[in-house]
């Protein structure tokens, strides 16, 4: 696929993603029903809950493509795995915002040392360390995979996040869609969720394509050598 | 391959041995920490058995860190790493050879940590020492398999020593709850059914740590 078709792909599948996220904004304001306990601040969910989705699917990518760039050294991985990791980084920076603005009425606090929270936070930390370590390392090659180890390892911490709610008593609600009795939500409250769900996941797998193309673009041929300033 | 973990762990206790200059410095580190929280503690408000537990562990962090990045740079200087690499030993061997050397200095790190807080902080442990042992060991052991690891990445880094607390530091943290969680309950004086569960998931820490650096490093290591 040639670079400007591939361009005019990662554009058209971003504005798709972005149209549907707007769309799912204005059911969020005018359509959905408010939820009686929580009252307005419910509403911050329908943004949280996809950005927390999308941040565990471009990390949970990240650290499969630098597995195999480890495995493979294929460029093309490497290039997934910087492109989905930029894209963790973003949404987890959504998710690690909207999430205390609701704990602030919900919990009474901005921040608590819940379990799912900190690991959360620390997953962050993680791949900022990947971008802080692949940018200081002179050797290109050397740095891209040295990155992609510490993505890997962080990787290990993602169950670790899943299982830890279970492991340590959990202010984070019960799930309410992927219950093992069925979603507890309302169907209005679902149809916002899986919509802006739906939109979250298009806008990233975008930008993703979009950052993937550029990259590559960016990237010497093999004739040519790759050195590159440490940051 | 043990044979050669042995002979490096070895290798690397005695070149630590003879120039001491890494070991006294993380001793002294932990010495002069114990007596900077035992003064900065409103004793009057704060009982130091309550706060204990976590400090000895944060101390241990601070200076297996510190010690940890570190451990390469005498071989680094003189090209001796490079000529380890060129040894027919497995590089897993290397890997668990030198998380072994420094296994053995984070431990005296932790004995050194027990006693500047029972000096300074007036804490005397009850129970038997075996079981305090008992909660350190898997932490040592996790501490030094994942500082020698990335100990060995952030010496590529330009960024060196800044670099290594950000990628440990995150990885860490469940096992520093768990360890200070369970030297905090022993000097509480509660029961070992009460930390049993914790140390098991220390060991699990400890030993996935010790497996994953054992796969990864000749990622690391290699050109």
């Amino acid at each position: 696929m040639g670079s400007k078709s591939a361009t005019i792909g990662g554009v058209a599948f971003a504005a798709t993603g972005a149209a549907i996220v707007l769309a799912a904004h204005w059911m969020v304001a005018f359509w959905v029903p408010t939820e009686a306990s929580m009252g307005l601040v419910q509403r911050i969910f329908y943004v949280h809950v996809p950005a927390a989705w999308t941040t565990f699917l471009a990390f949970g990518l990240a650290a499969l493509a630098s597995a195999a760039y480890l495995w493979l050294e294929d460029e093309r991985a490497d290039a997934a795995a910087v492109a989905a990791a930029e894209g963790g980084l973003v949404f987890g920076a959504i998710m690690l915002v909207s999430g205390p603005l609701w704990g602030r009425i919900a919990w009474g606090t901005y921040w608590t040392w819940e379990p799912r929270l900190t690991l959360t936070l620390l997953l962050w930390f993680t791949y900022l360390g990947y971008f802080l370590l692949r940018n200081s390392v002179r050797d290109v090659r050397r740095g891209r995979r040295l990155a992609a180890v510490v993505a890997v390892v962080g990787a290990l911490n993602i169950p670790l996040i899943h299982v830890s709610v279970s492991w340590f008593r959990s202010l984070h609600p019960e799930a309410v869609v992927l219950n093992p009795e069925g979603p507890t939500l309302h169907p209005d409250m679902l149809v916002t969720l899986l919509t802006s769900l739906g939109g979250f996941t298009i806008l990233f797998l975008g930008l993703l394509w979009l950052r993937y193309s550029a990259e590559m673009a960016g990237r010497p041929s093999d004739a040519e050598p790759a050195e590159q300033t440490p940051a | 391959m043990l044979r050669w973990a042995w002979l490096i762990a070895v290798k690397d206790l005695r070149i630590e041995f003879r120039a001491r200059g890494r070991f006294l410095a993380m001793i002294a580190f932990v010495l002069l920490a114990g007596f900077l929280f035992a003064v900065s503690l409103d004793r009057t408000r704060v009982d130091a058995r309550d706060v204990a537990g976590p400090l000895v562990w944060l101390v241990m962090l601070f200076a297996s860190t510190a010690g940890a990045g570190r451990a390469f740079d005498a071989e680094d200087e003189a090209g001796a790493f490079r000529h380890l690499l060129l040894a027919p030993a497995p590089r897993p061997a290397i890997f668990l050879g030198k998380a072994a050397a420094n296994a053995a200095l984070v431990a005296a790190v932790a004995a050194a940590a027990f006693a500047a807080f029972a000096l300074f902080l007036g804490i005397r442990a009850p129970g038997a020492l075996a079981s305090h042992a008992g909660v350190l060991l898997p932490g040592v052991i996790g501490l030094a398999a994942t500082g020698t690891f990335f100990g060995r990445i952030s010496a590529h880094s330009s960024l060196g020593d800044t670099l290594l607390p950000v990628l440990t530091f995150p990885l860490l943290v469940p096992m520093m709850f768990f360890g200070s969680t369970g030297t905090a309950r022993l000097l509480m004086e509660r029961p070992w059914s009460e930390v049993a569960g914790f140390v098991r998931l220390l060991w699990a820490f400890a030993v996935g740590s010790m497996a994953a650096g054992s796969l990864l490093f000749r990622h690391v290591v290699d050109d």
